[in-house]
């Protein structure tokens, strides 16, 4: 199985790329996972041609290709950082891989509520008639108090948490296997 | 009111421009609207922060700028668009001009539904805590089909969506009204003391002392004792600190011991929940910001003066006049202190001057009753001066004198006989000899001094001040206590003196037992350090300080909790607490004057319908007369304490005419405001006053028999002018006030301070109201003004002189 994981932010460093990273190691028996950046994507300004950019070409091509997306997201002012607006924008108002495709959302957090709200937006925005999802429904993933939850080799410490996201992955790969029937 | 508009995209074909442009064309004359472009602010990048760059600087700028905000918004996938999103991230990352800010929220869409979602999170957002705007709620203005909504011309077709638009502007500019009062800091007010409480230490709970006084956090004192060294220090030093800096428990923590951290500032909101004030309205203050708490201002001088008074003033201009640098350190906005509200006249014996004036009847009697006092009833120090004395009034009846008398000596000694009181514990108390020579013999000297700096004195009135006892009273021409303040303020300000206001002084550097400079804060709460050679207190006695009098007083038989004072309030007595700081002694600390007759409410004299005494008419709560009116102010001051404080000055039409400083309009808005009574009959005016009318009325019948005979039965008042007896009658309730505090520091005639064994304090000195043992149990009206003149004059020269030219 191949996936896509999308680190939500352009920052340097950031706990949810750590949680990707996790994953990729983690699930290395299930799924290959490709962890791909919003770091350098042009800012989207609505272009009267609808002309994607070559990152936005490229990314497209490589979620064309996965069975399912993994978006782990920070959040920010209650919402999803801009650069990950940004580029759902692109992929809404030109090549519009993600209808129909399944997606898994993470998120992790400094704070307690780890990124409750952000979700909640994220899901709403994937809903949008251009981008059209397939967000895996009934449950949540959320990492709160991220700067603690790993150690310096990049493992989930915290039991629970680690537990937890074995079942939501589980979860994600019967929904995959369901789409595509 | 000025509105911006924030067109939130970055498209260049937006709709949400168009609307935006729209309503700051169509409500250019209810507003002043500007609008800004965010299309260039760069996408927001938390590990890049280029909220100090252009051009999000500006437009933060013209945000904090503006009374409200609009943000117009298009909707892409169900949200906000990304570069509204990053620039809201922006603005609420390092700076956060939002904060606080009323902000209107409008928004398009080319479908039906017009953003709805996205001005749902876009709220949501708004309401994070680092935007933290204060949005409108309703008032949802939608334009779905956008494309479609515009003429060729900007303007929206639809009138009712104009009309509801308009609503909701209308709505938005009353709402910045509201938010602007939501604005307003919580106004505290803190009971003043020191209270007690408990912080968390690593060794267990640490005792700890939070000082108030009614605005401010003054002092957070840990009692560390029982604690091991460490960082733990660092906190008990910095988190004070920072506290009382901010004025805000908003705080961050001493990173690597948040716990103690928190400990002290939990510790410090209890105790502000003892003195009265909700600790979460200290807790939503701003941080203190990083200047405030690590750089204090550093300066360096010769001499540091302690309060801008009359006192502290005059020793400054005496620093520049010897060549050497000053700087006076005010607490208040202003200099002044209470010699800006003196009446004016300073006492001093000039006889060759005063002998140009006729003597008055009575006055040869006064002086006869020196002639025939006994002896033995005067202090072994001042005897030799008593005896010479009598010599001179002895030449000067034997001359027929007709004119006014007087010398240094006849000053000296009523000073002293004007001051020696006895307290309630039988402790007598008189004005130190030398103390008082030095006064009596530099007074005139202190006036020519004044005169050389451009205070110009009537030649034509030598007058008596209240309680003055003589007429040896130098009145400036211009106006009262302001001719004094205003000469010496533009003597200090022109001769390269520095006057640092809104500064009060917090502590004395000391070290190696000498002091070497003060310690400040400044409006901004920062700290003010002054490094100098020699440091004079003047910063005024403790008047305004009711729980500070009632500490000390022996005098009276109660102090008021409520006392109201004629002092300025800064005059707290923080010289006397500075000076204790380093180890001085107090003396007569326990002898304070009250001004019997003032208003009870502001302790102003010239209140209701002040006549002259001869016309006093006091009765007590009950409606009886208690004392003898022409008494002197110690007397009718404790009298009115025996009977509660509280007692009227009544009156009658004719007996109103002889009011001061009022006038007919002033005299019907106290009636009005219940701060003055009056009706037409004394039975009327006795129900108001909760007074039996009986009572009254037979009170008032005795007092006009007396008033018929010329004599008082009953306490003994001899001087009458007017009776009671014509309507309407007024009653004005007074009760005394604080005026003046005769203890302080204890100084020696070079104005060292001396500490408890009577050693000189190195470096430190002191004059004025700040300093005792001059005045002792009474101070004679106009006695002060010769005081501070003539102490300031020898601290400044005597600081010079010892510390700057050795
Ligand atoms: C209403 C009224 C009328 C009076 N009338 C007369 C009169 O007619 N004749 C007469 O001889 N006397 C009169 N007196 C008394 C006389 O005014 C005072 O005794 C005298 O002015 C004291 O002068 P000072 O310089 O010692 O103190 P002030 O003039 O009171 O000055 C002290 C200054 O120190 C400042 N200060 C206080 N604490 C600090 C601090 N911590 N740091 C920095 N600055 C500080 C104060 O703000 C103030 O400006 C009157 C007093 C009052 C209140
Ligand atoms: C501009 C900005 C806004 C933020 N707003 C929120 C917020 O509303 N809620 C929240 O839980 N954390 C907020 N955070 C803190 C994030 O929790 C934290 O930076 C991030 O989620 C950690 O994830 P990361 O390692 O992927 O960056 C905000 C951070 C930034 C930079």
């Amino acid at each position: 199985m191949k996936l896509i994981g999308i680190v939500g932010t352009n920052a340097d460093k950031s706990t949810n790329r750590t949680l990707l990273q996790y994953m990729q190691e983690h699930f290395a028996d299930q799924a290959k996972i490709e962890i791909c950046e919003v770091k350098d994507i042009p800012v989207f300004n609505k272009p009267s041609e609808r002309v994607a950019p070559e990152q936005i070409r490229q990314l497209t091509d490589k979620i064309t290709a996965a069975d399912g997306v993994i978006i782990s997201t920070p959040e920010y002012d209650h919402t999803i950082p801009a650069p990950l607006s940004n580029l759902l924008e692109w992929l809404a108002y030109t090549t519009q891989p993600l209808q129909n495709k399944p997606v898994m959302i993470t998120g992790a957090s400094y704070g307690v509520l780890g990124t409750s709200r952000a979700q909640t937006h994220l899901r709403q925005i994937l809903n949008a008639p251009e981008l059209k999802a397939l967000v895996l429904p009934g449950k949540e993933y959320l990492l709160g108090h991220s700067l603690q939850a790993f150690n310096d080799k990049n493992v989930l410490v915290d039991t629970d948490k680690a537990q937890e996201l074995d079942e939501y992955f589980a979860n994600f790969v019967d929904f995959i296997n369901k789409v595509k029937g | 009111m000025k509105i911006l508009g924030i067109i939130g995209t970055n498209s260049e074909n937006s709709p949400t421009r168009l609307l935006m442009q729209f309503i700051k064309k169509q409500y250019d004359e209810k507003a002043e609207i500007e609008l800004v472009e965010i299309k260039d602010v760069p996408m927001f990048n938390e590990s890049k922060d280029l909220s100090d760059k252009e051009p999000f600087i500006s437009i933060r700028k013209k945000i904090e700028a503006a009374d409200g905000i609009i943000i117009g918004t298009s909707e892409h996938n169900r949200s906000i668009p990304s570069s509204l999103n990053s620039f809201l991230e922006w603005s609420s990352f390092s700076v956060h001009p939002f904060d606080g800010k009323p902000v209107m929220l409008v928004g398009t869409s080319i479908t039906r539904q017009g953003s709805a979602s996205a001005q749902l999170h876009l709220r949501q957002i708004l309401d994070a805590p680092g935007v933290n705007a204060i949005v409108l709620p309703g008032n949802e203005f939608l334009l779905g089909d956008a494309k479609h909504a515009f003429d060729n011309d900007g303007n929206i077709e639809a009138q009712r969506t104009v009309d509801f638009l308009g609503t909701c502007f209308n709505n938005f500019l009353r709402f910045v009204k509201v938010a602007d009062v939501l604005q307003t800091p919580d106004e505290v007010r803190f009971e003043p003391g020191d209270y007690k409480v408990t912080t968390k230490g690593h060794n267990g709970e640490l005792p700890m002392v939070v000082s108030f006084s009614e605005d401010r956090i003054e002092d957070i004192e840990i009692d560390t004792t029982g604690e091991t060294q460490g960082i733990a220090d660092t906190v008990f030093e910095r988190i004070p600190q920072a506290i009382i800096a901010g004025q805000t428990l908003n705080i961050d923590a001493v990173s690597g011991a948040s716990v103690t951290s928190n400990g002290v500032v939990d510790g410090v909101a209890q105790a502000v929940k003892l003195a009265g004030v909700d600790p979460n309205i200290l807790k939503k203050r701003p941080k203190p910001s990083a200047d405030t708490v690590t750089t204090p201002l550093e300066y360096k001088t010769d001499v540091v003066v302690v309060g801008g008074g009359g006192a502290g003033l005059t020793a400054a201009v005496n620093v520049l006049q010897a060549g050497k640098q000053v700087m006076v350190v005010e607490k208040f906005p202003a200099v002044g202190g209470n010699t800006i509200r003196t009446g004016g006249p300073m006492n001093a014996a000039d006889p060759k001057w005063q002998n140009t004036f006729a003597a008055l009847p009575g006055e040869k009697e006064t002086l006869e009753e020196i002639l025939n006092m006994d002896e033995a009833e005067i202090d072994a120090e001042y005897l030799a001066d008593f005896q010479e004395l009598k010599k001179q009034i002895k030449a000067y009846i034997d001359s027929d004198g007709k004119y006014l008398f007087d010398s240094a000596l006849w000053h000296r000694i009523q000073t002293y006989l004007g001051g020696k009181r006895t307290d309630l514990k039988g402790n007598e108390i008189h004005g130190q000899y030398d103390l008082v020579k030095v006064l009596t013999d530099h007074a005139l000297e202190s006036v020519k001094w004044l005169e050389s700096i451009g205070v110009e004195f009537d030649p034509d009135e030598v007058s008596m001040p209240v309680g003055a006892k003589w007429r040896r009273g130098h009145k400036p021409l211009k106006n009262q206590g302001y001719a004094y303040i205003s000469a010496l303020q533009d003597f200090v300000n022109q001769n390269g003196g520095k006057i640092l206001t809104d500064t009060p002084v917090k502590h004395i550097l000391f070290e190696n037992n000498k002091v070497t400079g003060i310690v400040g804060l400044n409006a901004d709460n920062r700290k003010v350090i002054i490094h100098a050679k020699a440091v004079i207190l003047a910063s005024g006695g403790f008047g305004a300080n009711t729980k500070m009098v009632q500490k000390y007083n022996t005098y009276w038989s109660k102090v008021d909790d409520n006392l109201a004072t004629s002092n300025s309030p800064a005059i707290t007595g923080d010289g006397i607490r500075l000076g204790q700081s380093v180890g001085a002694d107090l003396v007569g600390m326990g002898f304070t004057q009250m001004m019997p007759v003032s208003d009870p409410e502001t302790g102003e004299l010239f209140t209701g319908l002040q006549v002259p005494p001869a016309n006093f008419v006091m009765v007590n709560q009950q409606g009886k007369r208690f004392v003898d009116e022409y008494e002197s102010r110690d007397v009718l001051t404790q009298a009115a304490i025996d009977n509660g404080s509280l007692f009227y000055l009544i009156a009658d039409d004719e007996i109103k005419k002889t009011a001061y400083n009022t006038t007919q309009e002033s005299i019907d808005e106290q009636v009005k405001a219940g701060t003055l009574y009056r009706a037409d009959t004394l039975a009327d005016l006795a129900k108001q006053l909760d007074i039996k009318p009986a009572v009254f009325e037979e009170t008032i019948a005795k007092y006009n028999s007396y008033v018929d005979a010329g004599k008082d039965a009953e306490f003994g008042k001899e001087v009458f002018d007017l009776k009671v007896q014509k309507a309407p009658f007024y009653a004005t309730p007074r009760k005394p006030a604080m005026h003046h505090t005769m203890g302080g520091l204890k100084i020696d005639t070079k104005t060292h301070v001396l500490d408890t064994d009577g050693v000189i304090i190195e470096n430190l000195y002191a004059a004025g109201e700040v300093a005792g043992g001059i005045h002792a149990g009474n101070r004679l009206g106009g006695n002060s003004l010769s005081d501070i003149f003539t102490y300031g004059r020898i601290a400044g020269k005597t600081a010079v002189k010892e510390t700057c030219e050795k």
